[in-house]
């Protein structure tokens, strides 16, 4: 360990000897230090640079010292930059540049080609006000390699928003799951609310998916799910929501749409799956659905009334045979038992 | 009355000093921004903790805050937030002297924020004999709920914020921000010792 | 022999400061105001000759104060002391009759200068 305290001496001939000694051990710092460091004076010329730089640019040090910086750089943005050194130059304030608003400054090579999206070396850059006994401040740029930091914060956010995706996402259908329909559901039921916009719900059912299950195993129940989920998806608009509500149950939120709009609906879906024959092991099933409509209206106080009056709906269409659409508009004297 | 609080003379002192630092700083801003920069009263609170967190979720369009750390010596150090109200934020290219198109909006605020704290903070430490480095600012992710999950991670605890409400009028418009500095706990016992030195001069 | 003085300001510690910055002799003589309402009762009820001024303070400012004195026709010099350091200021506060503009925080040797220079010692 070097003792710096030992380097400081009170005799004047020794002060000048380790002030020599000193100045060395800081330009090897300098040198040594895996940041750019670049000085420059009050008109922008560079009067400084290290290693680093001199490592991680092809310039020679002729062609460098001495000159503006903007002709030693030629891809800084000028007008912008020469702002920001006369802020510091004049407020004798630090100033910053962080990957994250800009990602580069200098276009240095950095040393992982392959896992980065950009070729250039992501940059944190620091600008320092400087002053010397000798007239005229300087500014003393300090660019630090964060490439590591800018590659792992992408690789989090990619990771992040993969994860969220997922949490919404039932993964057998690929269609939503119940958490996150239902905060959908929840979502546009303020919304309509609000803005007193029309808000209906469908909730449907596989008629004897027990039965299903039962004859040609659980394989045969999961490929019915899947398809039935696939195929209603295509029937639907952007905006309406698709979720997997229970085991053989869904449900969809229909936005900005009447009771009828959704009857219409429901009656589409009811008649493409009784029409659409599916195959498993070479034997051909007869699958249908039984559906439950329920508009929004003045009456309901939150949105788990809006699902039961969509869920007595259905219960209905059970009730008298399955394969069809009720809705809270249909007679309810079948309810009652 | 926690012992963090300042006494009166305390106070009053602390206020004159950030009066007076306000003052240098907009001057030195004028300079730059070569306009006059029409300085009103900073309004100066401190407040603790748990009221700051309930006033910032109040405030319903915050559009965007900055955040950066200062450290000087004798352990005077904190981190200043800027806060902005969305209505705030239009002209700043304009009255940084940048093309709009030069950079983003939030390159933007962070370039102000970052201006407006350390020249503030730069002529208050050189009124308490002091010198201040800074962290590079952070602009925090936008929407309330992000401010208070940032001010419950701070790594330190702190019992007392100061809150400086900044209104610079410029000219033609008017800009005003919000500029909150936290003080850990052990850093407010610091700044009463410097007070009190300055005090002890009268 | 020693003039009437005010110093108003609104924070104890920069009243303070003006007192300790004073010359010895006048400090018997010298009443203090925290902001523009109580300054300018004091200006109209007694014969002051020099008022040290800050400019920023609630309610009636330094401002204020200049010019109630241009209105009540008082013969009073007036030195400005802020933190408002801006060349506009100074130039305004100038205009509005203030002898002299001194910055924040005051310092002794600059005050006793400008009372000099004022001839006022």
């Amino acid at each position: 360990m070097l003792d710096f305290n030992a380097l400081i001496s009170t005799t004047p001939d020794t002060l000048t000897f380790n002030e020599q000694v000193l100045k060395q051990i800081n330009s090897q710092i300098a040198n040594q230090l895996n940041t750019g460091i670049l000085v420059l004076d009050a008109d922008f010329n560079i009067v400084i640079w290290n290693r680093f730089l001199q490592v991680h640019t092809d310039k020679v040090a002729e062609n460098t010292l001495g000159q503006s910086i903007f002709s030693a750089f030629p891809e800084l943005p000028q007008r912008w930059l020469s702002r920001k050194f006369s802020s510091v130059l004049q407020l004798n304030t630090p100033s910053f540049c962080s990957w994250e608003q800009r990602h580069h400054l200098f276009e240095l090579p950095h040393t992982r080609p392959i896992t980065t999206d950009s070729e250039f070396m992501a940059q944190n850059c620091t600008f320092l006000p400087i002053e010397t006994d000798c007239k005229g401040k300087h500014i003393c740029i300090l660019i630090e390699d964060v490439t590591d930091v800018c590659h792992y914060q992408t690789q989090l956010q990619k990771t992040l928003a993969k994860l969220a995706q997922i949490s919404r996402i039932d993964g057998l259908t690929q269609i939503y799951n119940r958490r996150h329909w239902q905060e959908s559901l929840e979502q546009e039921y303020a919304k309509s609310r609000r803005h007193g916009k029309q808000l209906s719900l469908v909730m449907l059912d596989l008629d004897h998916f027990k039965l299903l299950n039962d004859n040609y195993g659980h394989q045969c129940g999961d490929m019915v799910l899947i398809e039935v989920s696939a195929l209603i998806s295509s029937l639907l608009r952007v905006e309406d929501v698709f979720g997997r509500y229970g085991g053989e149950e869904f449900a969809i939120i229909l936005p900005e749409t009447s009771l009828s709009g959704a009857i219409g609906l429901a009656q589409r879906i009811c008649n493409s799956i009784a029409a659409t024959a599916l195959t498993y092991k070479d034997q051909t099933l007869k699958v249908t659905v039984s559906l439950g409509v329920a508009q929004l209206s003045a009456e309901e106080v939150n949105y788990e009334e809006l699902i039961t009056q969509s869920d007595n709906a259905l219960y209905q269409a059970k009730a008298l045979g399955r394969n069809q659409v009720c809705s809270t508009a249909c007679s309810t004297s079948l309810v009652i038992d | 009355m926690s012992e963090f609080h300042l006494t009166e003379d305390q106070q009053d002192c602390l206020q004159e000093l950030i009066n007076i630092a306000m003052g240098q700083a907009s001057d030195q801003l004028a300079r730059y921004l070569d306009t006059f920069v029409y300085l009103k009263v900073p309004n100066i609170e401190s407040v603790d903790a748990k009221e700051l967190m309930h006033t910032l979720s109040q405030q319903k369009n915050t559009m965007a805050v900055v955040s950066q750390g200062f450290f000087g010596y004798e352990g005077i150090r904190g981190e200043a937030l800027l806060v902005y109200q969305e209505e705030d934020s239009g002209r700043i290219a304009d009255l940084l002297g940048y093309e709009p198109d030069e950079l983003s909006q939030d390159e933007q605020l962070i370039d102000i924020s970052s201006i407006l704290t350390t020249t503030f903070l730069n002529v208050f430490a050189r009124q308490i004999d002091n010198q201040m480095s800074y962290n590079a600012p952070k602009l925090l992710p936008s929407a309330k709920d992000n401010l208070s999950e940032h001010l419950q991670q701070m790594p330190f605890s702190w019992d007392l914020a100061l809150k400086v409400n900044i209104n610079y009028q410029v000219t033609d418009y008017s800009f005003n921000c919000n500029m909150i500095l936290l003080i850990p706990e052990t850093a407010i016992t610091n700044i009463k010792d410097v007070l009190d030195r300055i005090l002890a001069e009268f | 022999m020693s003039p009437s003085v005010l110093i108003c300001d609104d924070s104890n510690m920069a009243r303070k400061q003006v007192l300790r910055s004073l010359p010895e002799q006048w400090k018997s003589s010298v009443q203090t105001a925290t902001n523009g309402a109580e300054a300018l009762t004091i200006l109209r009820d007694n014969s002051i000759e020099v008022l040290f001024l800050d400019l920023t303070m609630p309610g009636i400012d330094g401002i204020g104060v200049l010019q109630g004195i241009q209105k009540l026709n008082l013969n009073c010099s007036v030195f400005v002391i802020s933190a408002d350091v801006q060349p506009e200021m100074q130039s305004k506060v100038k205009a509005l009759g203030a002898k002299e503009f001194l910055r924040k925080p005051v310092k002794p040797d600059d005050l006793i200068n400008h009372l000099q220079q004022h001839g006022l010692l």
